[in-house]
């Protein structure tokens, strides 16, 4: 028996290092019981956005906004997909993995870290495989302005975590938070704008859509990937409130609750 | 030396705050192992978990400059999706351990649970659990000053009660133990002093036969 005594380490190493063998952990349930589990993260997506696609074929347009609605619809469905699967992930990842708190080096903030790592990178990856797929098809999908298509989803990664934190305190303190969240979520798909966008709206009925900051989040999106698109709604300003607030807020909430997450 | 500064711990429940321990102030010696002695629903896993940072108190803290284990006992400590390997791993990782192997190895041997190792831990009985459980510190060489243990050798079998008391009076030169255990003779075995949980609040005794008496009076009404 030649192990090595305590290893010292650094509170940032320790962080690392829990965060690493709960990001093995993580993927192992997630994608190595299914087999096809990474499968479906690309063809969900894909899937919702040909049907679409096919729809408004069958209606007679093959452009919204000068934009082929393939590509257009996609552009609103990663987004809102990434954003819709990232706060269930959030909200649950303090209970699921609630034994391993009984180790000190494993704190509430780790499995948080853990699935953001997973959703923003699974997120990256099916946005840049669907849009090479999509340039082998003979799309137009080079972003025409890629800074401001980053930006934007670096500000809707920020949003997501503010929310989800909130989550991870409502569900500590009231189990059933993530039912109403699954509740709130499905009539957001269809007030999102992710089969239409602001001109096509009149704009005296802006108003019923302006407050969603997802839907500021997808016409930006749109704004920075299309030339021929420019958003009237849009607002960075907006955005970056939002997400300001929501993470503030929900760190104040982790703060205050970071005991009763680990107490069993 | 493990420090309690002002500690306080309740839990909250229908009928308003239920206080399990009331500002406790207390310094216990690290150089002796420690019965701890109390009725059931007295807090004694609760204290134990508090020691190994498996929870908080309410008010105040706990301290030591000693290097303690995480709480060894049947609940917390694994994740039931899991097999035993996967959490060996798991606890190996976090520890700062790149290698697993030889340490998931060394856990396998000890725990002697066959192809049960590689299935999830939700399916191990009390026992098998206990093994895993028991062996994971092993694998460490015993890394730690103080092993926090609630219960975990009360449902072993012969085999391997035998085996891991041979081991803790192995290693009792370098590792002490904070120890629940029902069984007074097995406490008087392993254990030098003795901590009684009385009034929300902790009495240490230096001799466990004193604190084995004061409980006694205290706690076991003679028929």
């Amino acid at each position: 028996m030649d192990f090595p005594l305590a290893i010292a380490r650094t509170s940032l190493q320790i962080m690392r290092d829990t965060v690493h063998a709960l990001l093995m952990r993580e993927l192992k349930t997630r994608f190595g019981a299914k087999k096809l589990g990474y499968f479906w993260a690309f063809v969900e997506p894909a899937a919702q956005a040909s049907i679409m696609a096919i729809m408004f074929s069958l209606i007679g347009r093959n452009s919204l906004a000068g934009v082929p609605v393939a590509l257009f619809i996609l552009s609103g469905i990663l987004p809102f997909k990434f954003f819709s699967k990232l706060l269930p992930q959030l909200a649950q990842a303090i209970s699921a993995n609630k034994p391993l708190f009984a180790y000190r080096q494993v704190t509430a903030i780790d499995p948080i870290i853990t699935r953001l790592i997973i959703e923003a990178v699974t997120f990256v990856v099916v946005y840049t495989v669907i849009l090479i797929v999509m340039a082998w098809m003979g799309f137009e999908v080079w972003p025409h302005d890629l800074l401001a298509l980053l930006g934007i989803n670096t500000l809707l990664l920020i949003l997501g975590t503010g929310i989800g934190l909130i989550m991870c305190s409502a569900v500590a303190h009231w189990e059933d938070s993530s039912k109403i969240l699954a509740m709130v979520m499905t009539p957001m798909f269809f007030i999102s704008g992710i089969f239409f966008c602001a001109t096509m709206i009149p704009s005296q009925y802006w108003y019923l859509f302006d407050w969603n900051p997802i839907f500021h989040v997808i016409e930006l999106s749109r704004d920075a990937m299309f030339a021929s698109y420019t958003t009237p709604v849009g607002s960075w300003k907006y955005v970056g409130m939002c997400a300001l607030v929501s993470v503030s807020v929900g760190l104040m909430l982790y703060q205050v609750n970071r005991n009763r997450f680990i107490a069993t | 030396m493990i420090s309690f500064n002002s500690v306080s711990k309740y839990y909250p429940t229908k009928q308003g705050r239920s206080y399990v321990f009331k500002n406790v102030n207390i310094t216990l010696p690290t150089d002796v192992s420690i019965g701890v002695l109390g009725p059931n629903g007295a807090g004694k896993s609760t204290l134990i978990k508090m020691m190994g940072g498996a929870d908080f108190p309410n008010t105040g803290e706990i301290t030591s400059d000693k290097r303690i284990s995480w709480p060894l006992g049947l609940q917390g400590g694994m994740q039931g999706s899991m097999t035993g390997r996967e959490n060996v791993r798991f606890v190996a990782r976090i520890n700062g351990h790149k290698q697993t192997k030889a340490i998931e190895q060394q856990v396998a041997t000890f725990a002697e649970i066959g192809k049960y190792f590689d299935e999830p831990v939700k399916s191990y009985s009390n026992g098998m659990r206990a093994r895993v459980t028991f062996g994971l510190t092993m694998a460490f060489d015993f890394d730690f000053d103080v092993l926090l243990i609630d219960e975990l050798n009360a449902v072993g079998d012969a085999n391997f009660k035998a085996k891991s008391k041979k081991l803790l009076l192995e290693k009792y030169d370098k590792t002490k133990l904070i120890m629940v255990n029902h069984n007074s003779a097995e406490l008087k075995q392993y254990c030098q002093a003795g901590l009684l949980i009385k009034d929300k609040s902790l009495i240490y005794f230096p001799k466990i036969q004193d604190a084995l008496d004061e409980y006694k009076a205290l706690y076991v009404t003679s028929r």
